[in-house]
């Protein structure tokens, strides 16, 4: 092996090596690219298949010991709200739907408003609304089948559905009067479109 | 050098033996029937499979946060009814809350990379580990040739300070 051999392959050498850490530093980037895209947390938390779709069954009884069955429902617009009574974010969004609830009275079409019970006991959710207002109809859920069926994890969740009873709309986390007032605006213009 | 390859030669057929025994081992292994379940063990096994949406790392089996529970009597719900086998049931529960609820990623579409990813790692690695290793033993094999001695005696004479043995 002479002198220009040796220089040829560690020239060889060097170009692989350069070419290997290349290749490596390409596939890092692209998991990071990756990772960066995907960030599932945002990407489910506005979306569910059920929009668009036609909402769960849902059959249960109210705090006032009524039947409520949702596919009753049909012809009004109506939201759910899964609460909780010592959820923060639930006790913070409290009046504003006590907001928008009084100003569905002379709304039109007016939408119907329930709170979901979500993992809470009746006495406990009664005394909040004793305490905070809130004059509209509150379903149990004391075996998170209502729950399940929207793939609801945590409270507050409020949900739209519409007078053909198809899901509209899903909001996770704390909402607004003033949200809750656009958004129905929207869907009610684009739903007399259809 | 003959004796070496002749010895690997016959080693084939009883590393061969090994790698069938192997896979029929693990396919019988893997297709075994445990029997028909109960419909608690139906449960228990669907919801061992199945993340807790609001919990790090634990399975619904075992958490009892408040959506744990609900997806817990879900399951149980839809057991007792038997109208879903426990692939749909945990399908049902995916389309709810999303492919985060699986604790076993699917081997479908993007989600077959975290299945794919770790076996071709594992094949390139052992792949280049082999052809390092080949060239290393290639390489130790090599004589040096005159010109190999010669171009290192020159060098050296090049750098007297450096006083490293010639190797012989």
């Amino acid at each position: 092996m002479n002198e220009e051999s040796v220089l040829e392959s560690a020239s060889v050498h060097g170009h692989r090596s350069s070419l290997i850490a290349t290749a490596v530093g390409i596939i890092v980037a692209l998991f990071f690219v990756v990772l960066v895209v995907s960030s599932p947390e945002d990407r489910e938390s506005a979306t569910s298949p059920l929009l668009g779709n036609p909402a769960p069954v849902v059959k249960s009884t109210t705090l006032d010991d009524k039947q409520f069955e949702l596919s009753r429902r049909r012809g009004s617009w109506v939201m759910f709200n899964f609460f909780n009574s010592t959820c923060v974010p639930c006790r913070q969004e409290h009046p504003e739907l006590v907001a928008f609830h009084a100003a569905q009275a002379t709304a039109e079409p007016p939408t119907e408003l329930y709170s979901i019970i979500n993992d809470d006991s009746d006495n406990a959710v009664r005394a909040f609304f004793e305490a905070n207002d809130g004059d509209w109809t509150k379903v149990r859920d004391d075996d998170g089948s209502i729950a399940v069926a929207f793939g609801v994890a945590k409270v507050p969740e409020t949900w739209i559905i519409d007078p053909n009873g198809y899901v509209r709309l899903r909001f996770i986390g704390a909402v607004t009067k003033g949200l809750l007032d656009e958004k129905l605006a929207e869907l009610q213009a684009a739903f007399e479109g259809m | 050098m003959e004796r070496s390859r002749s010895s690997r030669l016959k080693s084939w057929p009883m590393w061969m033996l090994m790698g069938v025994v192997t896979v029929c081992l693990l396919a019988i292994g893997a297709g075994r029937d445990g029997g028909p379940l109960t419909q608690q063990e139906r449960i228990d096994s669907i919801t061992k499979r199945l993340a807790c949406p609001t919990c790090d790392g634990e399975s619904v089996f075992v958490s009892q946060a408040s959506a744990a529970v609900n997806i817990k009597n879900e399951v149980a719900r839809q057991v007792a009814t038997g109208q879903r086998d426990d692939e749909e049931i945990v399908a049902f529960i995916e389309e709810r809350f999303g492919g985060r609820v699986l604790l076993v990623p699917r081997a479908t579409g993007f989600d077959s990379l975290v299945w794919v990813l770790p076996v071709t790692v594992l094949v390139c690695s052992v792949a280049g580990l082999a052809a390092t290793f080949r060239r290393w033993r290639r390489e130790q094999g090599l004589v040096p040739s005159d010109d190999d001695r010669a171009l290192v005696a020159r060098l050296l004479a090049e750098d007297p300070e450096d006083n490293d043995e010639v190797p012989r």
